[in-house]
């Protein structure tokens, strides 16, 4: 331990960041799975590492709780070095995405576990238990085994049990992906509210572009070992920094630009048929309609062979000389400010 | 109704097979409370027989030695097994496989090789044949079981469940107390009790590795035959039946009187949902 670290986690304390990674990498043998990680999450922040299996989303969530150690670099929890503290003297808890629920236990005593290891006294137990499983809206299942719940109730359960310990940060891996799309969609605009509601630092590790942008406050988005961007969904979705975070979010066309560079434009920021002035213009021919519901994907190959995506919104107000057929010939043009150079 | 795809013949098959199976067993428990000598002829009911056997000092002292092998075996084995199991699952290192394989020779190795190894390696190390180098080799070849039973229920438990407990202030110990035992139990038990009926009817091993006397059950009733078939060896054979019997379906029973919903036979074949 440096003394220059330690005087300056303390002299920052009063605004300490929840969690600081300094150049923390993790090896398993020969792969590394983290590389010299920096990184700060801001107290009452709901922050998420978003990538593809393996990128080290998890083993850098999996260090923090204290269940992985770094083979190099520095991790504090709330100004604290925190390394080498196991993860039973950590102050934060994990939602796991098996929910992980003791099932020799019933709810009341799931969520009570924590509580007992702490040897906080009975009474104050029983209303705290009562309080979290009422703030995940199980009131009444107390004496339930997990066995008889759904996947989206062992879930709620798995968050009060975690919650109930008032931890500084809630570390949740992928806590949602074991449930069917419309429930997950429920469970995002939940938990977001939970978040709010109790003001708690959440670390959210998912691959799901969509859930990220959801809900996160920030988001670092990460591929082997590294994070390639991190900011609020907007400058992630708007202003990506790289082909790898332009193509992982969302929908992108990617051109070649100058010089090696390639040019990336949303789905929704080209115009087909009528331009406006000062827009940069090209034509083509469509290929492809693809039908989604509230909008209709078409696929247009240019002269060279390149093929762009661009979305006709089906609202009740869409033009009708906005639909296009295959084999048709259209313009089709985007705001300067819409397009983003990548190198 | 004829139901076309439950072909008739196929039950009556069960059927043969059930008669085949338990025609022997019912004869031995009948003549066992045959009033006479006769072996072929069942000429009333009584327990002459049951006398004889309890009344019968060594017939006593081999029975008393085989439950005090088999009780013995059946708790070293399981916290050995157990232990085993554990370090197997979650100690993850590149030996993890060889062991995992090594573990399942006991169980596929010829018992009259087993037994004669044991012989051979007792009398070189200079250990007198007893009821204790019984126990030894007992001990040795039921640890797999314990192993594959208490393994299949860890792997099926999975180690985020472990994660969760430390994650929530509990220590490693308590950890293995307060989730992993609990979890386990079902399967500790049923294993032990299999390894129980396992030793207490073990023959081969035991003619190994016995010692003068006292002899365990099967080893005595053997030593018996040689000298002509006596209605005793029916009291003998029923009176270990229950025995069997009952350990086995303490096994298959005792998961569910624990208020979990799997039975025992689920855990034993390792086949119960994560």
């Amino acid at each position: 331990m440096t003394s220059a670290n330690t005087n300056r986690a303390h002299s920052a304390e009063p605004s300490a960041s929840a969690i600081r990674f300094e150049g923390v990498t993790k090896t398993f043998g020969d792969f590394e799975a983290v590389k010299e990680l920096d990184l700060e999450i801001d107290k009452g922040e709901f922050f998420s590492l978003l990538g593809p299996s393996g990128c080290g989303k998890t083993t850098t969530l999996r260090m923090v709780a204290g269940f992985e150690l770094p083979s190099t670099g520095r991790i504090f929890l709330d100004g604290e070095p925190v390394e080498t503290v196991p993860p039973y003297k950590r102050n934060v808890n994990t939602v796991f995405q098996s929910y992980a629920l003791f099932e020799h236990l019933n709810i009341a005593d799931n969520v009570a576990f924590g509580l007992k290891r702490r040897k906080v006294a009975k009474d104050e137990i029983r209303t705290r238990v009562a309080e979290a499983l009422e703030l995940v809206e199980m009131t009444g299942r107390e004496k339930s085994r997990p066995t008889e719940l759904s996947g989206g109730q062992k879930q709620r359960v798995a968050l009060a049990r975690a919650l109930v310990n008032r931890p500084a940060v809630l570390l949740l891996d992928e806590p949602l992906g074991a449930l069917d799309l419309k429930l997950r969609k429920q469970m995002q605009v939940e938990l977001k509210g939970i978040q709010r509601e109790v003001g708690i630092t959440f670390l959210y590790v998912t691959h799901d572009q969509e859930e990220a942008l959801a809900m996160s406050d920030r988001i670092a988005v990460m591929e082997g070992g590294e994070i390639r961007q991190c900011g609020s969904p907007e400058e992630i979705y708007e202003q990506p920094t790289g082909p790898f975070v332009a193509g992982f979010i969302g929908v992108s066309n990617l051109l070649p630009g100058d010089d090696g560079s390639q040019i990336s434009v949303r789905p929704e920021k080209i115009w087909l048929g009528t331009l406006e002035n000062g827009m940069t213009a090209m034509e083509g021919t469509v290929v492809e309609r693809v039908y989604v519901g509230t909008t209709t994907q078409v696929i247009v190959e240019l002269e060279s062979g390149v093929r762009l995506v661009a979305l006709e919104q089906n609202t009740a107000s869409a033009r009708a000389d906005d639909r296009w057929e295959i084999g048709e010939r259209v313009k089709l043009g985007w705001h300067p400010e819409h397009a983003r150079e990548l190198r | 109704m004829r139901a076309f795809d439950r072909p008739r013949f196929l039950r009556v098959f069960v059927w043969i097979f059930f008669v085949f199976l338990f025609a022997p067993i019912v004869l031995v428990i009948l003549f066992s409370f045959n009033s006479s000598r006769s072996l072929q002829q069942f000429d009333g009911f009584s327990l002459r027989w049951y006398e004889t056997f309890f009344e019968s000092e060594s017939l006593r002292d081999s029975l008393i030695a085989s439950i005090q092998i088999a009780l013995i075996t059946m708790v070293v084995a399981t916290i050995l097994g157990t232990m085993l199991a554990y370090g197997l699952v979650r100690a993850r290192t590149r030996w993890s496989d060889t062991a995992n394989v090594l573990m399942l020779i006991p169980l596929v190795t010829p018992e009259i090789v087993a037994g004669a190894s044991a012989l051979l390696l007792f009398t070189q190390v200079g250990l007198q044949l007893s009821l204790t180098t019984i126990v030894l080799a007992h001990i040795t070849f039921s640890i797999s079981y314990v192993t594959v039973v208490v393994r299949a229920r860890l792997a099926a438990l999975g180690r985020q469940v472990e994660d969760a407990s430390m994650d929530l202030g509990a220590t490693r110990w308590q950890t293995f107390r307060l989730v992993t035992l609990p979890a386990l139990w079902p399967a500790i038990i049923a294993a032990g009790l299999l390894c129980f009926a396992l030793s207490f009817d073990d023959f081969v091993l035991s003619f190994f590795t016995t010692g003068e006397s006292p002899q365990p059950l099967p080893v005595r009733i053997w030593t018996q035959i040689r000298f002509g078939v006596r209605p005793t060896i029916n009291a003998i054979g029923t009176f270990m039946l229950v025995i069997s019997t009952l350990s086995i379906g303490l096994a298959l029973l005792l998961p569910r009187l624990l208020g979990r919903r799997e039975s025992g036979l689920k855990v034993l074949l390792g086949r119960e949902g994560a």
